[in-house]
């Protein structure tokens, strides 16, 4: 019950948009989080997955099995769409049915059927009613189990819970984790929604222009992403240009900063890394001197209730900070441990004027 | 002086956007033309009809020839909407998929058979597939005998197709709206599902947009079964149907005009009949 891309290639006829060169594996009972812009092709991932459109170049195996030129019913896979496409002229039960219905399965075997993967997602008394009677979520769980209903190779996620409000959107989480680890099949999720990604995937894949820039475990993903665009994408993220002025030193907007700096050569341009939550806000500077501590000005200040989210201004650099401390700020320490040297962005100007 | 809550409160209303008054006038205009183009010469009708207190009536109902017509207009009247409601749902589905832009011209092209007369369509025919049409001395290079292609559109089948001719812009016109809003992320859920694209549609689409077909198709028989200017150009009064019917009462053959009236109240009920029915049916399925 894998799903395997290989070398896969797609361009949308007439434009430059498509994915390309996609190598990815999603094992059995796994879980993969594809987050990314839009445009990004995420999207497209799943289309070429259904078999609503064909790649240009490579293959895509289910089980080992080659489904590249299959049409989209023969191969077997359960999708939920972001729109939950339920058949509005059918009560519940009908609609968890039609897939076994096409299949030629008896009535009464189809309806106990439909009816079982109705009790799994808590719907069993709802099952003579009509789509439209249903809240978005409870839809949502009726997408889940028609998709799930006759055992495919592989369950397809396309966004779907960006249609509910946040309140429902977690509880519903959960409720297709469960779902999903129970069937044990591969799972292909596609998001915009990096949270959703982190909290609900085995492994989140980052995708950009077409391409997968990142393949990693959530925390791994978050903790040390492979680019600035990953590390700027996933999470929210202080990123400034530096450059290595010494071992364990680097030069940036702020100031210098005391790190690691182990692979980057003194004299390289290097993208400096430090999470929000990681640095440390202070009420005001310490007496004496130390390493990697900013005196600023808070220029944004925002209360979000379980966090206060601030922008500190420090030279001509910016410091976001995250922090559930309610008083004053006027400096900031940032831990060297907290700071993670990325290779510099290629698209960035070097601005020659870093100190 | 203290004040009772609730006594002295006005109750809340909703304002309409429109008084009475203004709502009033913008329907008389609508209300004068209905009544001076449509009840007085209806009225007129009947009054005809009524003559000799309705001998008319049964002179037609005894006429074989008055039953002919009837049996002519009801098989025109279901085949020719038939056919057309096919061909117009296939293209508006088509349709249905463009770019907006796309569909605006292509709709501008369909609708253009609307404003023909007739008339001109049925010279259209002839010029195109009469006895020396174009497409019928075309076919005959290839072995096809004249005669045989180019009679065609003069017997009650070619009338039928000439008729489809504005028909079917009638259906993709109806049709279309509801077509381009279906969400077509329910065809590629069946799909998905393991439905082939041909079973997806007949089991997903079709039962959603049948209210509209059903529509379509009653609306292409009241026009058909009351269109005569076409089948008179076309066919002259050797195919029955009941427009040609009362079409004989009131020209050449003789002017038995309370016949002719009585023909047209029972013609009107005809095409009344087929879309009452179609409001019924439309109806019960959405009950």
């Amino acid at each position: 019950m894998s799903v395997r891309f290989e070398n896969v290639s797609f361009r949308y006829p007439g434009s430059t948009a498509g994915v390309f060169d996609i190598d990815l594996e999603i094992a059995t009972g796994e879980l993969l989080a594809v987050i990314g812009p839009s445009g990004s092709g995420k999207s497209t991932l799943l289309k070429l997955l259904a078999g609503f459109a064909v790649p240009d170049a490579g293959r895509i195996l289910v089980d080992g099995r080659d489904v590249t030129d299959l049409e989209p019913h023969e191969r077997a896979l359960g999708v939920v769409f972001q729109s939950y496409a339920l058949f509005p002229h059918m009560s519940l039960w009908r609609n968890v049915a039609y897939p076994l219905k096409v299949r030629g399965t008896p009535k009464a075997e189809r309806r106990q059927r439909a009816l079982d993967a109705l009790a799994r997602v808590g719907l069993a008394e709802f099952a003579e009613r009509a789509p439209t009677s249903l809240s978005g979520g409870q839809q949502q769980r009726v997408a889940l189990a028609r998709a799930l209903v006759f055992s495919p190779r592989a369950l397809l996620l396309d966004e779907p819970l960006s249609a509910l409000d946040a309140a429902l959107r977690h509880g519903m989480r959960d409720e297709i984790l469960r779902v999903q680890r129970g069937a044990g099949i591969a799972t292909l999720h596609v998001t915009h929604d990096q949270e959703e990604a982190l909290s609900m995937g085995d492994r989140v894949a980052v995708m950009h222009a077409g391409r997968l820039i990142q393949v990693a475990a959530p925390r791994e993903l978050y903790d040390r992403p492979a680019s600035r665009t990953v590390a700027a994408f996933v999470g929210h993220a202080n990123l400034w240009d530096g450059e290595v002025r010494a071992p364990g030193r680097v030069v940036t907007r702020l100031g210098e900063l005391a790190c690691d700096t182990a692979g980057f050569e003194p004299g390289g341009r290097t993208c400096v890394l430090v999470r929000p939550e990681q640095v440390v806000p202070l009420a005001e500077l310490p007496g004496a001197a130390r390493p990697n501590v900013f005196y600023g000005r808070i220029s944004e200040d925002r209360f979000l209730g379980a966090v206060r989210r601030c922008d500190l201004e420090v030279g001509s650099g910016l410091v976001r900070i995250e922090t559930n401390i309610r008083t004053a700020i006027a400096a900031v320490s940032i831990p060297p441990e907290a700071i993670r040297l990325l290779p510099p962005d290629p698209t960035a100007l070097h601005t020659g004027s870093l100190s | 002086m203290t004040r009772t809550p609730g006594t002295s409160r006005k109750s809340g209303r909703a304002i309409p956007l429109a008084g009475r008054g203004v709502r009033l006038a913008f329907a008389l205009p609508a209300a004068v033309i209905f009544a001076v183009f449509f009840l007085l010469p209806l009225l007129s009708v009947v009054r005809e009809a009524a003559d000799d207190h309705g001998a008319a009536f049964g002179r037609v109902l005894a006429d074989p020839v008055f039953w002919r017509g009837v049996r002519g207009s009801l098989v025109l009247g279901t085949l020719a909407p038939a056919f057309s409601v096919l061909v117009g749902f296939l293209v508006a589905l088509n349709l249905a998929r463009l770019s907006e832009r796309a569909r605006a011209v292509a709709l501008f092209a369909i609708s253009l058979p609307l404003t023909f007369s007739g008339l001109v369509i049925a010279y259209g025919f002839i010029l195109v597939f009469g006895r020396s049409g174009f497409v019928t001395l075309l076919l005959a290079k290839l072995g096809a005998d004249p005669a045989v292609v180019g009679g065609f559109i003069f017997t009650p089948m070619g009338l039928g197709l000439a008729y489809s001719y504005y028909l079917i812009p009638r259906v993709v016109l109806v049709m279309l709206p509801v077509l381009t809003n279906f969400d077509r992320a329910q065809i590629a859920a069946a799909r998905s599902l393991g439905a082939n694209s041909f079973t997806a549609h007949l089991d997903i689409l079709v039962p959603q947009v049948m209210p509209a077909l059903i529509t379509a198709f009653c609306l292409t028989a009241a026009v058909a079964i009351g269109a005569y200017g076409t089948a008179l150009a076309l066919v002259g009064t050797q195919v029955n149907i009941l427009p040609l019917v009362l079409y004989s009462k009131i020209s050449d053959a003789g002017s038995d005009f309370p016949a002719a009236a009585a023909i047209s109240l029972l013609l009107m009920g005809l095409c009344c009949a087929v879309v009452g029915a179609a409001e019924l049916i439309r109806a019960r399925r959405a009950a």
